[in-house]
């Protein structure tokens, strides 16, 4: 057992120096193999930021009103005497005033200039009741202050203000005949709500001619389980007959779609590449173990297994795959990690996101390229096992 | 036993080298052949865009309403030959996952405007001006949901609602749409916006946005400029813009798109360059002493030189050409399943052609090193190595 593993420890070595012989055909392998597990963790990384932002959105305790249908916030209304039913609901929090703790809220698009392609895109202005703010985490004003009420006021999101032009502290800008100052800039820990312009609701209605229109209504729950009384509540009155969910579950269905798209893109997309890195791997292990022919022979003779022939073959594909796979992640994480980027959301509307690896996407990449780098050894490392001594010498 | 023969001989004389290399310049060019179709169907708004067409939308953002009285002034405008206007109707097929591409428009405006690029047998054209309820469906969309003129079908809205409560309007289909451009998709349907203006519980009198057709391209930018003048200042200000260059801003909100193709395209060739480069060079460098042999034979450099790389570019094709066709094969199999997300996903004689021109770049540029080296090798040199 010891001499087996002398065997291959020695066999090994030979192999892992040996690598400087074929360079140029190994360092192929490592930058195809590398390349794969790049465009992988690139699309993996994306749709994972995607999700984050958004699943980073929603909270349990948080009820939401839509149209029933409407599937977005864009889609819905909700009427003035449904927004009374709703100040009445069971399960709503209520504040120490005793006024419950909800949010009516007007959702328009308005344009906006994508920094990076100079092009017209769809911004969402939100009008936010007097709860607004306080009905989503981690709400803070970096620069600047909060809008007053009744005023012609904005706060923008620290997302929008990175990937848009126009919306700078202090700027005025004009939506129609209306003209809006840029008052604060607000963070929203990452969630979609950093991609939104916030106004005072009864202002965003009466400038954009939408007097007492409201089209989703937040609420913060006593606790989630409260959610329950408060959807029966809502079916049991035909006047309502809104759809109510957590947010938390909104805008897991609005992250579904998207992040599907982009992951159903990256995995084809890697696979397909990773047949042609295979190809590559296999080749240069092959002309690995051509070109050691005579010394697998010489060994042989000498009085070495089959085995120990094998493990050296295979050991050199997984390094060179795995050193592949390490550059590849190393990569991604230095161009791709961080980047912010924008897409349209469910909402019709521009949400900002950040590329995101995490380590189970790095694991996902690496075990990639180990796939790749056994497959490419295994038959390169049978063949090295079998070679007959006598025609390995004459090779 | 000609050049050829001698080239194909020297390419399968390790089989199982040859077909790594085969596999692998194959999936390369399957890459190329489906992101390239993708982009291609991405990026078809742009080139399905009449030169002379502009659309008006409110200058807020498109999703924004007009009011209606802006298409009798717009109508009436110097240097506009026709114009028709379009609502966004957010429409589903019984569930809401089945979303459909609905419009309401004014039936007579809308099928002179989109005349060149719909083809409505005349009947049709009747009935849809007749009818009320009239729809003219695609003919994309037709074959999807399997309808056809005469069936009554219930359209709902995620938007709008009737003054009844309601969610869905009964449609009849009056009209199959053919495209008369390959560039057209005909996954939509258009109603008549009479009948939906009349019925919808909020919103009267507005309209989504207009489509015009100017007497010219050359009084494209004095139109829009115009447009947009007569209606500043008011609650309703316009953006009007090309056609062309309303769809690219609205292909550029998905993303960039170009550069995340560009990447991956490039990346899949990078890889493949260097696995078949170096290979090549190691199988033209195993056989010198051959080559060394030719020359003795009398085979010039030239000739040496062309079967190298007849060898490279024979390889690049009997991976690349398979490739293309595959992708050609599987875009074609998903067109059905991607129209909603994708219209228009197949790929073009464009896409293949400029294919077949990489299948020969690669193969010139993986082949013309060891070529050079093959013709330039001098025989005592050659003979002696090895």
């Amino acid at each position: 057992m010891r001499s087996l593993l002398l065997q291959v420890i020695a066999v090994t070595t030979i192999n892992l120096k040996s690598i400087s012989q074929r360079l140029w055909l190994s360092l192929s392998t490592v930058v195809a193999v590398a390349l794969v597990v790049m465009v992988l963790l690139a699309f993996l990384a994306m749709a994972n930021g995607f999700q984050r932002t958004l699943a980073g959105s929603g909270s349990d305790d948080i009820a939401i009103f839509l149209r029933g249908g409407s599937q977005a916030e864009i889609n819905s209304t909700v009427a003035r005497d449904q927004v009374r039913l709703i100040e009445d609901a069971p399960g709503i929090a209520r504040g120490p005033d005793g006024k419950p703790l909800i949010s009516p809220e007007l959702y328009v698009v308005v344009d906006g200039i994508k920094r990076s392609s100079l092009t017209k895109a769809n911004l969402p202005l939100r009008g936010i009741g007097e709860q607004g703010a306080t009905l989503r985490k981690g709400i803070a004003i970096t620069e600047g202050r909060m809008f007053n009420r009744g005023a012609n006021e904005v706060v923008v999101g620290k997302g929008l203000l990175k990937e848009f032009a126009g919306f700078e502290l202090g700027k005025t800008v004009a939506f129609a005949t209306s003209r809006w100052t840029v008052v604060g800039i607000f963070e929203a820990e990452g969630s979609v709500f950093e991609s939104e312009i916030w106004a005072d609701l009864p202002v965003v209605q009466s400038l954009f001619n939408r007097p007492n229109v409201v089209q989703t209504v937040r609420a913060r729950l006593e606790n989630p389980a409260s959610l329950a009384a408060l959807k029966s509540y809502n079916d049991n009155d035909a006047r309502m007959k809104l759809d109510v969910k957590s947010e938390a579950a909104y805008f897991a269905d609005q992250a579904g779609q998207t992040t599907d798209v982009i992951q159903k893109l990256g995995w084809p997309l890697a696979i397909a590449m990773a047949f042609g890195a295979l190809a590559g791997a296999l080749n240069t292990m092959y002309s690995s173990v051509a070109a050691r022919a005579v010394e697998i022979a010489t060994l042989r003779a000498i009085g070495f297994g089959g085995f120990p022939a094998f493990v050296g073959t295979m050991i050199e594909s997984l390094v060179l795959a795995a050193i592949g796979g390490v550059i590849g992640a190393a990569a991604t994480y230095l161009i791709f990690d961080g980047l912010t980027a924008s897409t349209l959301g469910g909402s019709f509307t521009q949400v900002v996101f950040a590329f995101k690896l995490s380590p189970a996407l790095i694991w996902q990449g690496v075990l990639l390229a180990l796939v790749v780098g056994l497959i490419g050894g295994l038959f390169p490392a049978i063949r090295a096992a079998r070679m007959p001594i006598v025609a390995g010498l004459y090779a | 036993m000609n050049d050829l023969m001698l080239v194909r001989k020297n390419l399968f004389r390790k089989k199982l080298r040859a077909w790594l290399m085969i596999v692998s310049i194959l999936v390369a060019f399957l890459i190329f052949g489906m992101l390239a179709s993708f982009y291609r169907a991405f990026t078809a708004g742009e080139d399905a865009a009449a030169a002379d067409r502009l659309v008006v939308v409110n200058k807020i953002n498109f999703t924004q309403p007009l009011p209606i009285a802006y298409f009798n002034r717009v109508r009436a405008m110097e240097g506009v030959r026709q114009v028709a206007h379009l609502n966004w109707f957010g429409g589903y097929y019984q569930e809401p996952k089945n979303f459909l591409i609905v419009f309401a428009v004014e039936p007579q405006t809308y099928m002179d405007v989109y005349g060149n690029d719909l083809d409505i047998p005349a009947d049709m054209r009747q009935a849809f001006l007749r009818e009320r309820t009239g729809a003219l469906v695609g003919e994309a969309m037709a074959r999807k949901w399997g309808w056809k003129v005469g069936d009554r079908v219930p359209i709902a809205s995620n938007i709008f609602s009737q003054k009844s409560g309601a969610r869905t309007w009964d449609m009849t289909i009056v009209g199959i749409m053919k495209a008369k451009t390959p560039q057209m998709d005909t996954n939509f349907m258009a109603f008549q916006y009479g009948y939906f203006d009349e019925t919808r519980s909020f919103g009267k009198d507005q309209i989504g946005w207009m489509v015009l057709q100017t007497t010219s391209p050359s009084v494209n930018d004095k139109v829009a400029k115009a447009i947009d003048a007569s209606f500043a200042n008011s609650p309703y200000e316009t953006a009007t813009d090309t056609e062309k260059a309303f769809n690219k801003a609205f292909v550029a909100q998905i993303g960039n798109i170009a550069l995340i193709m560009t990447l991956v395209i490039g990346a899949a060739f990078v890889t493949i360059l260097m696995i078949v480069g170096n290979t090549m060079a190691l199988t033209i460098r195993e056989r010198t002493r051959e080559i060394g042999v030719l020359k003795t034979l009398g085979f010039s450099g030239q000739r040496i030189l062309g079967m190298v790389l007849g060898e490279s570019v024979l390889l690049a094709m009997l991976g690349g050409i398979p490739g293309l066709a595959i992708a050609a094969f599987i875009a074609f199999m998903l067109r059905e399943n991607l129209a909603n997300f994708i219209p228009g996903f197949a790929m073009t004689p464009g896409i293949a052609i400029a294919g077949i021109a990489m299948i020969l770049a690669l193969g010139l540029i993986t082949g013309i090193i060891p070529a050079l080296n093959a013709m330039r090798l001098r025989i005592a040199a050659a003979l002696g190595r090895g």
